[in-house]
This record gives C-alpha cells, sequence and structure tokens, in this order.
C-alpha cells in the first residue's frame, strides 16, 4: 500500500467522536500534570494508563500520546511562574522565562513558550511521519543477530546517558534485566525466581512495576520532605507575544526543532540536553546575546523549541524499530502490549491503518495543544494552589486503583510498593530509574534474540558479528561506550581540578 | 575510622548481590533441563551472564568511589524526621495492601488517604478528609461501572 492509502486508511480508524476527544481530554490532563509542580509528565502518562484498559487501542494510545504532548509543554508554565520547573526539560525555559516574569512579562513569555512548543511539535510531528515509515521498512530485514545488537546499542546510551554516571545508569539497567528474568523461561518453561509462587510464573507486571518505579518514590520524596508552601505565582502582565517577535525567533525555533527531532531519535538521551543545546546555540547565534539569561524573549523560545522538537522523534525509534527512546515512550509501549500490539517494522505491515492514524492524531495534537495551552496559561494559579498534602495521597489511591485494575490482582499492588521502596532507594542516591525500566521491558526481548541467534548458529557467537548492520551497531556500542567513559573521566578531572582550585 | 563513599558502598552492595546470585540464588531458584544441548541456550546462562555483569558493575562503582569528590544532592538527617516518616508511610502501605480484602479498596482507600494526608503535616485538615472519602468514591464509580473492573468490596460495607 502506498503512504496515501495507508493515510486513508489511517483516517478511517482515527475520524470519530470518541478518538478526538480522547486526544483532547489527554492534552489537557498533560498540560495540567506538567503544570503541577511536585508531578511530572512520567507519572501522568503512567497514573492515565490504567484508564486505557476500556478503550480502544487507537482512543487508548491517543490519549496517552495527548498527555505526553500536554505535559511537555505544561510544564514551561510553573517553570516561568513560580521558578520552579514542572519538567527537567523545562529547566533551560527558567533562565529567560522567571526573568521576564519578575519584570512582569510573563504572559510575554508563555506565549513565545507555546507558540514556540507547537511550531516545535508540529516539526517533530512531520519528522515522524517522514523517518519512522522509512526506518522500519530498513528494519524489515533484521534477523535475531541484527535485533541483538540494535537492542544491546540501545540499551548502552541509555545507561550512558540517563542519569550522572556510567556505571550507575549500567548497574540499574542490570538490575531491570535481571528482574526481567523472573518467571518462566522462554524456551523450556523452567522456573526463574518463581519460588513456587504462581503469582510470579507470568513475570512481574509491567504495570505495577512502571508506576511502582515512578509515581510511589515521588510520594515518598514528599513524605521525606512535606509541606504545602511554594514560591509566589508571577501575574501574566499586560503585554502579550506579538508575531514580528515570533518572526524574529523563527530561526532559533526550527534550529531548536531540529536539534529535538535528532537527539529524540537517539534513544535515551531525552529533552532536557536538547532544550539545554537548542538554548545555547540561539545564544551563540543571536546579536543580543548579552540579553540572554536576563529575560531574552528568544531564549524561551529556543529552549521551549528543543524540549518540544523531541516529543513526536521519541517515537521514530518505538514505533519503526520497537524500542522505546525514554520513560515515556516506555509507558506508551505498555499500552500498546496492553492491546496485544508490538511497536516494530512489523507493524507497519500488519496494523499500518493504527500507524498512521497515530501520526493524524499526533498532528492533530499539536493544534489541541495551541487551544489549551492558551487556556492554561490563564487558569494556572488555580492548578499551582493544590496543596501537596491533597495531591500526592489522591496519587496514592490513584496508583493503587491503577495497578489493580490491570489483572484484578492484589498481588500487583503489593509488587508496585516494593518496586516504589526500590524506585526511592534509587532516587535518594542518584540512580535512574530510566535504564532500570527501559532494560526490564527490552530484557525478554534481548534474551530471546540471543537465543534465536544461538539456535540459528548452533551455538556459534560469531553469528553475532555476522552481518554489516551488526558491526554498525557495535561499533556504535563502542564508540559510546568510549565517548562516555572519557567525558566521565574529564568530569571528575574538572572536579578534581575545581576542589584543588577552592581549598587553594 | 575510613568513610566509604556512597559510589563505593554501591559497588559493594552490587558486587555482593551479583555473589549471592551467582552462588546462591541461581543454582537454588533457576531450574534447568538435564538435556540442554547447548551452554548458551540454558535457561541458567542469562541470570550468570547478568550476575556477572553485576559484579562488574559493582567493581567499577567502588574503584570510582574510591576516586570520587561527587557531592550527592542532599545528605542524611538533613530533613528532620524523614526516615520516620517514611517508616510510618512504609506501614500505612503495608496496611493499605493488607486492608484491600479485608475492608474492600473503597474504605481502605478512604483510610490510607486520610493517613498519608496527616503524615504529610497538611494546613487543610478539613479539605483532606472530604477528598479522603470523596475521590476513592468516584474512583470506584469509574472503575467499578465503566472500565468493569471487579473493585474488592471487603466483608463489612458494600457498595452498589
Amino acid at each position: 500500500m502506498s503512504i496515501f492509502d495507508n493515510l486513508v486508511a489511517g483516517l478511517g480508524l482515527v475520524a470519530n467522536f470518541e478518538a478526538f476527544l480522547s486526544l483532547f481530554i489527554g492534552v489537557i490532563i498533560g498540560t495540567i500534570g506538567g503544570a503541577v509542580p511536585g508531578m511530572s509528565v512520567t507519572m501522568t502518562v503512567a497514573l492515565t494508563l490504567p484508564f486505557t484498559f476500556a478503550m480502544t487501542p487507537i482512543t487508548g494510545i491517543l490519549l496517552l500520546l495527548g498527555v505526553y504532548k500536554g505535559g511537555v509543554f505544561g510544564g514551561s508554565i510553573p517553570a516561568i511562574l513560580i521558578k520552579t520547573p514542572g519538567t527537567p526539560a523545562s529547566s533551560a525555559t527558567v533562565m529567560d522565562g522567571y526573568p521576564m516574569a519578575e519584570k512582569g512579562e510573563a504572559g510575554r513569555a508563555l506565549g513565545m513558550a507555546l507558540w514556540a512548543s507547537c511550531t516545535a511539535d508540529l516539526i517533530s510531528n512531520l519528522s515522524l511521519i517522514l523517518f519512522a515509515g522509512f526506518l522500519a521498512s530498513f528494519a524489515l530485514s533484521f534477523r535475531p543477530p541484527e535485533f541483538f545488537t540494535l537492542i544491546l546499542f540501545s540499551l548502552t546510551i541509555i545507561s550512558g546517558v540517563s542519569g550522572k554516571s556510567m556505571l550507575r545508569g549500567a548497574f540499574s539497567a542490570v538490575m531491570g534485566l535481571l528482574l526481567a528474568t523472573v518467571g518462566l523461561d522462554l524456551v523450556y518453561g523452567t522456573n526463574r525466581f518463581t519460588f513456587g509462587d504462581p503469582n510470579l510464573m507470568g513475570g512481574l507486571n509491567f504495570i505495577a512495576v512502571l508506576i511502582g518505579l515512578f509515581a510511589i518514590p515521588e510520594i515518598l520524596s514528599v513524605v521525606w520532605k512535606p509541606g504545602d508552601a511554594h514560591d509566589r505565582t508571577r501575574g501574566l502582565g499586560k503585554n502579550w507575544v506579538t508575531f514580528a517577535e515570533y518572526k524574529r525567533s523563527f530561526k532559533s525555533i526550527v534550529r531548536g526543532s531540529v536539534i529535538g527531532v535528532v537527539l529524540g531519535s537517539i534513544p535515551g538521551i531525552g529533552a532536557a540536553p536538547s532544550a539545554f543545546l537548542s538554548y545555547s546555540e540561539a545564544r551563540r547565534k543571536s546579536p543580543k546575546k548579552e540579553n540572554f539569561g536576563k529575560g531574552e524573549i528568544e531564549g524561551v523560545a529556543a529552549a521551549e523549541a528543543g524540549n518540544n522538537g523531541v516529543a513526536g522523534a521519541t517515537l521514530i525509534p518505538l514505533l519503526s524499530l520497537g524500542i522505546p527512546g525514554d520513560v515515556i515512550t516506555a509507558i506508551i509501549i505498555g499500552a500498546f502490549m496492553i492491546h496485544g500490539l508490538q511497536p516494530g517494522p512489523m507493524m507497519f505491515v500488519t496494523n499500518a491503518d493504527l500507524i498512521y492514524g497515530l501520526f493524524i492524531g499526533l498532528i492533530v495534537s499539536s493544534v489541541f495543544l495551541f487551544f489549551i495551552g492558551s487556556a492554561a496559561i490563564r487558569v494556572f494559579k488555580f492548578v499551582a494552589d493544590v496543596p501537596r498534602s491533597i495531591l500526592f495521597p489522591s496519587i496514592l489511591v490513584l496508583c493503587v486503583y491503577g495497578v489493580f485494575a490491570v489483572n484484578n490482582n492484589i498481588f500487583d499492588v503489593g509488587v508496585m510498593f516494593a518496586m516504589g521502596a526500590l524506585g526511592f532507594v534509587m532516587l535518594r542516591n542518584d540512580i535512574p530509574a530510566a535504564p532500570f525500566l527501559i532494560a526490564y521491558i527490552l530484557g525478554p526481548m534481548l534474551e530471546d534474540n540471543f537465543r534465536q541467534a544461538m539456535l540459528m548458529s548452533g551455538g556459534s557467537p560469531w553469528i553475532l558479528v555476522s552481518s554489516p548492520i551488526t558491526w554498525v551497531f557495535w561499533g556504535l556500542t563502542a564508540l559510546t561506550v568510549t565517548a562516555i567513559v572519557r567525558a566521565g573521566i574529564k568530569a571528575g578531572r574538572n572536579a578534581v581540578q575545581k576542589a584543588v582550585t577552592e581549598e587553594g | 575510622m575510613i568513610k566509604l563513599h556512597r559510589q563505593s558502598v554501591m559497588g559493594i552492595f552490587a558486587a555482593g548481590l551479583g555473589g549471592i546470585l551467582s552462588f546462591i540464588a541461581i543454582p537454588r531458584w533457576v531450574a534447568t533441563p538435564a538435556n540442554v544441548p547447548n551452554i548458551v541456550l540454558s535457561p541458567l546462562f542469562w541470570p550468570y551472564t547478568l550476575a556477572g555483569l553485576c559484579v562488574l558493575a559493582g567493581l567499577g562503582l567502588i574503584w570510582v568511589g574510591l576516586h570520587s569528590n561527587e557531592r550527592f544532592n542532599e545528605d542524611e538527617g538533613e530533613v528532620s524526621g524523614a526516615f520516620a516518616r517514611v517508616f510510618f508511610f512504609s506501614l500505612i502501605a503495608i496496611a493499605y495492601v493488607w486492608a484491600l480484602p479485608v475492608l474492600g479498596m473503597v474504605w481502605a482507600s478512604v483510610l490510607a488517604f486520610a493517613a498519608t494526608a496527616f503524615l504529610l503535616k497538611s494546613d487543610y485538615p478539613k479539605l483532606a478528609l472530604v477528598c479522603a472519602v470523596l475521590f476513592p468514591v468516584v474512583l470506584y464509580g469509574f472503575f467499578a461501572h465503566v472500565a468493569g473492573v471487579a473493585i474488592p468490596q471487603g466483608e463489612f460495607v458494600r457498595l452498589p
């Protein structure tokens, strides 16, 4: 089928009131979740996931994608108004957004953040449509050795760039892979770490693991340091962004979007580095570079473009290769799995209508984001004033209902709390949770492809270096490890030098 | 007394975990058929590989910790009463799981909500109580009547 045929089939699937309503509600939920200080897009997407069980696949996945899109923009609202980034990626927006708010120009900063976000979102979605199908058709020729090396490369890069140290990321990923071995063996059906408990034979429930890892530690963090107070919310001011200002910042917005697309399509990098890189590039190229950091509107535009440019691009590896690029897409893969779908190159053959339906939904989400974002800017004060002592007990109850609803099993609720405790320990020790979750998802695929490759070769490991594609992935893995280790050694030397200078 | 860097402590834990897996957990809790033709196809191969990687990551962390002056975000004891609150929250979580089949999900959630709000030193106790009752009931309405989930009802008060 041609792209046009696929688009028509996708439109047939998505052109109904239910699908667009769910996308619209998703963007609202995401914008609120991103805007509430203390919540995160990841947690919001994770908590929305249980509500998709009763929906059709397209409606449920569109709801989650709406939450993702809304959440990425929503994070910029508290970043500008109360100097508290709603998401880590919004930290770059604080640098010029908050000084503008202090000058009484918060409305102007938020307006530019919205316009830049919608433009970058659109560019990112178009890139997804252009590149995902191409990459998937290339990946159709992959055999188990190619998939094994691809997953290994993805895990290496996710472990390396997710946290402050590659070793802690690697340890996190190994723990995730270990947890994925719980259950019956893939080939022989023998027990692995089931301790004779039938609840463990199918492995640990994915939703319980992810909600436990990403929602419960946030509740525990509030328990660790409670309190309802936050910084004063700044007024919006009288000025609004003008088209001339948008035009002046357009180059930075497009540059930031392209940076977002490139970094977003590489598994593991995420939105924060993209936002900071886009911001620093805009400052480097701007004739008003001395104004950056003091309330320059182009700085807000660049940071938000870099941040939102990632949102569509992270779906490229997910849809075309079945590899989640970050934690949020790892949660979205859960929605696919719940509905019996496995993202990857074969999906472009077997469920092309769904893929193209999602593409259409994503384009529409940029339009929804513009209208919902405009309203959210005005009503943020009410959202920001939700006391944490009401919000987090609500999240606790929502987690329990959501996890129980997957299998009607109280055991899963226990697993969620156990994972929450582990997640909190990891959080306190700066061990990133993202490699853990992504390794937990990719673990069975990694092992399965490895064993299939070994079966094909009769146990010879040379099959893992048997084709040019495997050489490329091994080379990229080696390059990634070298680059990250070198960066770590350099950072360590700089820290030692700084400490010596301070002591002197 | 030698004060170990937190990364080294993590490394000792990781290496220890790998050791326990290799010598105790995998031999005891991973079953394998007797007639596996090739070692790499055995159900034991993957867990042993991961245990080995765990030991390697642990040794790496110990080495890095010995040469590191990285400061972690917060040191223990910086927030007063934090450990006690986390301990009480753990008790709430255990009681919550235990109460689900006994009291039912709605009433267990009401109690867990109220207890957590109290633990978080809410400035709005009345609002917290109202939300503690309303929120679980609304969620029950959605999951039981819209999503068709069999929410546990408990042994005392049953909801329609």
